[in-house]
């Protein structure tokens, strides 16, 4: 597997996404009766200021939005929605099984293992909004 | 001269009390050190319970309507957790870390395990676990079951659920917080090894595990 599939196609008018890079993102394949599926990746902040991953959109699901995982010892997890990832500056965040990611909310698709999901991810630094588009693969 | 004698008797005892005192700490260390050297390390990956703890024989409804109690599965080693079908994200984990599991054993013990999946979710019933579980490995068996029995099932296992608020708009979409451990049950029906969710991807070495509590070791590997 391409272990750099994500290459951020950048639009003009983008400030900082140059700045992203997002490496081995991947959808979970899931049931055909799922109402949500996770995507996974790594997140990586090449600038001088802390960049805030908001949500996103994408062609199968509602929206997507950061979800965290919590432990609440003795072995119970759990999830929540948070207002956004925070990737430091200079710094990088690994969003994988079992841990924080990005929930594709209420599918309208079930993506199917081995096809590929445009994924549309907002991001915001310092007051400005922008988005990096990728690729990630279903497995 | 007198006072040279008592400071040599002095510099005696110094060295005395000196070596003493590094005996007392340098024995016992030394005898941790062997005796931990000497132990053999648990061939167990999970936490391995030597002693004998029946299992709780639940009997609940699997994903094709009929009644199955942990009974019916002795002689079989049961791979047992806990979640719910709209579990986005831990128990599709769980369940793929242990269809993992399944794959690498070899056929014979394949025929003599089995991977159970309790819903701990009133919203789930048997179609809604036909569609989930199968999906990670057609001979997995998902369960489900009036709240009551399920709550008593839970407890029995140590394990935890409560519902949590919906993630999305719809609050009939609720998650569920749960307890995230797999039971590896032996072929009599007792507890005998437990995992943590962060073991599982430890693919192999429970594989390993589910073969030595069914009495067929795998072979040694090749470094």
């Amino acid at each position: 597997m391409n272990r750099f599939l994500c290459p951020l196609f950048l639009s003009a008018s983008l400030v900082f996404a140059g700045d992203l890079k997002i490496e081995d993102a991947w959808i979970r394949a899931v049931p055909p009766s799922s109402k949500t599926t996770a995507a996974f990746m790594t997140i990586i902040n090449k600038s001088d200021r802390p960049v805030l991953i908001t949500g996103g959109t994408c062609p199968v699901a509602q929206e997507i939005r950061p979800m965290i995982t919590t432990k609440q010892g003795n072995g119970v997890m759990g999830m929540a929605l948070a207002e956004s990832f925070a990737i430091p500056a200079k710094g990088k965040r690994v969003f994988e099984p079992g841990g924080d990611h990005l929930m594709l909310m209420n599918l309208t698709e079930v993506p199917k293992a081995g096809s590929t999901v445009p994924l549309v991810l907002t991001a915001e630094s310092g007051g400005v909004k922008s988005h990096i588009h990728l690729d990630a693969p279903v497995r | 001269m007198a006072r040279h004698r008592h400071g040599d008797a002095r510099s005696r005892r110094i060295a005395l009390i000196l070596f003493a005192a590094c005996a007392v700490v340098a024995v016992p260390t030394l005898a941790i050190l062997f005796s931990i050297a000497k132990k053999p390390a648990s061939p167990w990956f999970g936490q391995y319970d030597p002693d004998t703890h029946p299992a709780y024989n639940f009997s609940l409804t699997d994903h094709d309507g009929k009644t199955v109690r942990l009974q019916d599965l002795r002689g079989q080693a049961v791979l047992l957790c806990f979640g719910f079908t709209r579990c986005p994200n831990i128990c599709p984990t769980t369940l793929g870390n242990l269809a993992a599991v399944y794959r690498k054993l070899p056929p014979a013990a394949q025929e003599r395990t089995k991977v159970v999946f309790i819903s701990v979710d009133e919203r789930d019933s048997p179609a809604s676990l036909k569609e989930y579980v199968p999906f990670f490995n057609e001979r997995f068996l998902g369960l489900t079951g009036p709240p009551a029995d399920i709550g008593t099932t839970a407890r029995a296992y140590g394990a935890f659920f409560r519902k949590a608020p919906a993630a999305g708009s719809d609050k009939d979409d609720y998650l569920i917080d749960h307890s995230t451990y797999t039971h590896l049950i032996d072929p009599e029906g007792n507890f005998r090894v437990l995992y943590r969710f962060e073991q599982l991807p430890e693919t192999d070495r429970i594989a390993d595990d589910v073969q030595r509590v069914l009495g067929m070791p795998a072979p040694e590997k090749q470094p």
